[in-house]
């Protein structure tokens, strides 16, 4: 084979980054199970739900393939952590009671993580089931997911103030600030997730196998 | 069936006619414009069916009538301080229509987008988080309205707080009944009862007249 070595260096090359790409997303994950576990340690039970909720489309794809570089991408599996991560860092609560933008911040982050899952949804329903959604069907998807999500959760906190005789809600205008933040958090990333799929690499989307499908262009129902 | 669901819709738009009337007489006028908007409203579906030959499920444009004609009597009687759980229940009433609205749309698109496959499950999903959607952001609209215009939509934590957990309840409602519905008749059929492929010749005719006369 006179093409070999040039062949076989672009392969390794290839399996480097596919490499490098699966290790900083199980670490990502790694994250991302070990403050569920933090969260279950502590009988959080919003959090536990939502860390079951985004392991599960994490190990989804790895277990079905039986593939461990079939991870989400690492910055996906970030985005997932990290309003898990803020909830439960005695850091964060300390700039929660001292500085209001923190606030807000934590309020963008938890959106765009739900963003994140409902993102992951829609790829995993085409995977998994017979779901089909065009992408502006998704981008709407994943809008209404995000706010029909977090609609839930505040209801969900505001019954265990009550039940646990707790303050996690401070007032009418935090919750509507959170609000705010998942519509802005939600449409964005209804949009950043189109943007996302058109700039990733071929190279890349190959690598990971999947995200590619989260709308499969050529697709008709009979 | 039919013919009192239509009655009592005429019952209640009479009703809604009456309580503009009242409120001009009375000089009571806080809810005139309500009962007037209310009542335009309220003859959209028989607009739709006269000039688009869209015919909604008539059990739906009882719904519609009676969530307005809840809310203008409600407000123009004072029920919604006087009587405890008003606000709830007209606020569930209006977002279990938007709900059921949101399915009869979700289920077109499913039968006209060839590149949209939605099953029942998935369906009945997508409703409940939808209904909720909507809710939000009802409840951002009234607190942007709120906060620029010192209005007082919101009466507090508590009271957003319930009615959210009402809309949670109606999406789920409207989720079941919807699914429910198109156990018993197909998505086809229900399109088809829609008369939506009339509506869409009748705006391609209109459409091309224009374009014709141009």
């Amino acid at each position: 084979m006179a093409a070999g070595p040039r062949t076989s260096s672009l392969l390794t090359a290839t399996t480097r980054e596919a490499l490098i790409e699966a290790e900083l997303s199980w670490i990502a994950s790694m994250v991302l199970f070990f403050a569920t576990v933090y969260a279950v340690l502590k009988l959080d039970v919003l959090w536990i739900a939502f860390g079951i909720a985004a392991i599960s489309l994490y190990v989804l794809p790895i277990i079905s393939t039986r593939n461990p570089f079939r991870a989400l991408p690492w910055e996906m599996t970030l985005l997932l952590a990290a309003p898990v991560l803020l909830h439960i860092s005695s850091g964060s609560r300390v700039m929660l009671d001292n500085f209001v933008w923190w606030r807000h911040l934590t309020d963008l982050a938890f959106a765009l993580s739900l963003a994140t899952i409902g993102f992951l949804l829609t790829v995993e329903l085409r995977m998994y089931t017979d779901v089909r959604m065009n992408r502006p069907f998704g981008m709407f998807f994943v809008v209404m997911f995000t706010m029909g999500i977090s609609g839930f959760w505040q209801v969900i906190e505001y019954i265990g103030d009550i039940v646990n005789d707790t303050h996690n809600l401070v007032s009418n205008r935090h919750v509507m600030m959170s609000f705010v933040w998942v519509l802005v958090g939600g449409t964005l990333m209804g949009f950043v997730y189109d943007l996302y799929l058109k700039a990733m690499s071929e190279n890349r989307k190959r690598t990971l196998g999947f995200v590619h499908l989260w709308e499969v262009p050529n697709w008709k129902k009979d | 069936m039919e013919e009192r669901l239509k009655l009592l819709s005429r019952a209640m738009q009479a009703g809604t006619v009456a309580v503009a009337i009242a409120g001009i007489v009375t000089g009571n006028l806080t809810w005139v414009p309500a009962a007037i908007i209310a009542l335009l409203i309220s003859f959209i579906p028989s607009l739709l069916r006269r000039d688009l030959k869209i015919t909604l499920p008539i059990e739906l444009n009882f719904w519609i009538v009676l969530a307005l004609f809840l809310h203008v009597v409600g407000g123009f009687s004072g029920f919604y301080d006087s009587i405890p759980g008003w606000d709830h229940l007209t606020h569930m009433m209006s977002s279990s229509l938007i709900g059921a609205l949101g399915f009869v749309m979700v289920v077109i698109v499913d039968k006209y987008v060839t590149s949209i496959y939605l099953p029942r499950p998935f369906l009945a999903f997508f409703i409940v988080m939808f209904t909720m959607a909507m809710g939000v952001f009802w409840e951002l609209m009234e607190f942007a309205n709120d906060s620029l215009a010192h209005t007082q939509l919101q009466y507090g934590l508590d009271d957003t707080m319930v009615d959210l957990l009402f809309d949670g309840i109606a999406g789920f409602i409207v989720a079941i009944i919807g699914a429910q519905y198109l156990l018993r008749v197909s998505a086809d059929h229900f399109v088809d009862s829609l008369h939506v492929d009339q509506a869409k010749d009748k705006v391609v005719d209109f459409l091309q007249k224009r374009k014709d006369s141009v």
